[in-house]
């Protein structure tokens, strides 16, 4: 057995976890700086890492024993983290713990990339996947469509041309009024609402995968202006209509152009109901499972980035000790 | 006691090491931001240097500011998971004081001015007071480095300036009269070695900020509305 303690600090989340490479999931701890970014409509970049740094001992040490080892002997065998895509100054605190823990333990460590992290989430739940599988990966940072023909094993088929779709969220959010972050709060509130109350244009990205969010703010601030009457939910509701629809449009393009065995959501707005219930649908219409993850794993945790940093390491082996934080590290830059 | 230090409050990265058998040597790793990059190899290869192994470390010493950010984040980031991997203790000491401490033990008395450069048009400041041992005359604060020289234009007695943010702002603090400008700019590591010594463990090491982050907040905020 390959036993690897991960590191998750890309974002606003402190996490580390305890996973095997049969991808049984020891322990996992989560500590969020969300309370702290709330004010300012948006995840401050300095207070996350004010907050990275005061919670990655505790966090890491919670991690070990929650899995029953030895804090300062763990028998582990690699110390895997998020070295990019995200938050340059966050990422710097989790790579650079994960550095001094290999170090002091006399461990290998491996970089991962964030994104591919998301795309393991799946496996930890369902390790009886079938392939290949098309991932509808979705979050505050990024919008993308990925086949997988295995673990470790994907292909972009397209992305957001613009704002991810967690991204459109904040900003609709914001706008309404409604607190930070918005993706719940709007969820919430249009399950009281009509998704045909606002007329709201589908963004056209042509005959691709990609998608497009940036114009739909300013779409939903016209057709409020043209219709005053309409209520919070109803626009809420309008506006997460219209996400889903764009995504699930481009997913079906999929399903209709790629022989898949099935599809899987991942990331942070995979939380989101309107999508969750699309994705289920359109599995039925096209006689395929469908794999719609628990919240914890929709979310950023460091279980995924451990299964991912699993396979990365003992696939290709660990990393060099002058990694450096990639904070822009496209996920079809793998190597 | 087998002690390492590390110091990532400015530009440079550099690392010290003091042995049980009296050996003790400091380096200056990379002098251009590569904190990240270079820290842990450069532990690795002093350790290996003197044949230690990690486990042999009995305390880590580590510069808590004021300084950069980010830098102090991955000083301090390194020294929390080397010493909480290992358990053993860990010491903050401030990068002013290893400049004063840094300038005593070369022999500078009287009154010394520490500042690190803060970016933004500022420096992080404090007073020192330097003969047989060495006394913080004030507290460490911000400043712009024309209010510092302002404060100093008719010093009654001779008065010695070092850091980095004396080095950027060289011009305004060489036009002061009775003022000696030291070309020691790196927070010295052999000082933190030696206040290791006599410092007690802390629990937690906080990074001395000395800025809210509210201003970085509300300017983020703005920039992305
Ligand atoms: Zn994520």
């Amino acid at each position: 057995m390959t036993l690897a303690l991960a590191i998750e600090t890309s974002c606003d989340d402190t996490a580390a976890a305890v996973v095997d490479d049969a991808l049984h999931v020891h322990s996992s701890v989560i500590e969020s700086s969300i309370d702290q970014h709330r004010a300012f409509g948006g995840v401050v970049p300095e207070i996350a890492g004010r907050a990275h740094l005061a919670t990655i001992g505790p966090v890491v040490r919670r991690a070990l024993e929650d899995a029953g080892l030895d804090p300062h002997a763990p028998a582990i065998d690699v110390v895997a983290v998020t070295s990019g895509p995200g938050l340059i100054g966050s990422l710097l605190i989790g790579l650079s713990a994960a550095k001094a823990y290999a170090l002091a333990w006399d461990k290998p460590f491996v970089g991962v990339n964030h994104l591919e992290g998301h795309l393991f989430a799946p496996l930890l739940e369902r390790p009886d996947l079938d392939w290949p599988l098309v991932t509808l990966l979705v979050s505050g940072g990024h919008s993308m469509l990925v086949l997988q023909r295995g673990p470790g094993d994907h292909e972009v088929l397209g992305e957001t041309i613009d704002d991810a779709a967690g991204e459109a969220y904040d900003k609709v959010a914001r706008w309404l009024g409604l607190p930070y972050p918005g993706g719940p709060e709007i969820d919430r509130l249009a399950a009281q609402g009509s998704s045909k109350a606002l007329k709201l244009p589908v963004s056209m990205t042509g005959a691709g995968f990609d998608f497009s969010f940036s114009g739909l703010k300013t779409a939903v601030v016209r057709a409020t202006e043209k219709q005053r009457d309409v209520s919070l939910a109803d626009v809420a509701a309008s506006f997460q209509a219209a996400v889903a629809e764009q995504l699930l449009r481009k997913l079906r393009a999929v399903l209709e152009q790629r022989e898949v065995r099935g599809v899987a959501l991942a990331g942070g707005v995979a939380a989101n109901s309107a999508l969750r219930r699309g994705v289920e649908q359109l599995a039925l219409e096209y006689a395929v499972p469908s794999y719609l993850p628990s919240l914890a794993m929709c979310t950023d945790n460091a279980a995924m980035i451990a299964a991912a940093g699993l396979h990365r390491f003992l696939k290709d082996g660990a990393s060099d000790r002058s990694l450096s934080a990639r904070p822009n590290w496209p996920l079809t830059e793998l190597v | 006691m087998n002690i390492l230090a590390i110091e990532t409050a400015t530009t440079a990265c550099a690392v010290g090491l003091a042995t049980t058998s009296g050996f003790e040597m400091g380096w200056v790793v990379d002098e251009d931001r590569h904190h990240t990059e270079a820290l842990t190899m450069a532990i690795d290869r002093v350790l290996r240097e003197f044949s230690l192994r990690p486990r042999d470390l009995d305390r880590v010493v580590v510069d808590r500011g004021p300084g950069l950010f980010t830098g102090l984040r991955v000083g301090l980031a390194t020294a929390i998971g080397l010493t909480d991997a290992l358990g053993i203790d860990l010491v903050g000491v401030s990068s002013l004081e290893l400049l004063a401490h840094g300038a005593q033990s070369e022999g500078v008395r009287g009154t010394l001015v520490g500042a690190v450069d803060g970016r933004r048009g500022e420096v992080f400041v404090q007073t020192f007071h330097l003969d047989e041992v060495v006394t913080a005359l004030s507290p460490p604060r911000v400043a712009t480095p024309s209010e510092v020289a302002l404060e100093w234009a008719t010093p009654s007695a001779p008065v010695t300036f070092a850091g980095d943010g004396v080095l950027r702002y060289r011009q305004t603090f060489a036009a002061l009269g009775h003022a000696t400008l030291l070309d020691q700019a790196l927070p010295s590591t052999s000082a933190a070695l030696r206040l290791a010594r006599s410092r007690p463990p802390q629990s937690f090491v906080e990074p001395l900020y000395l800025r809210e982050a509210d201003a970085v907040a509300n300017f983020s905020t703005r920039e992305r509305s």
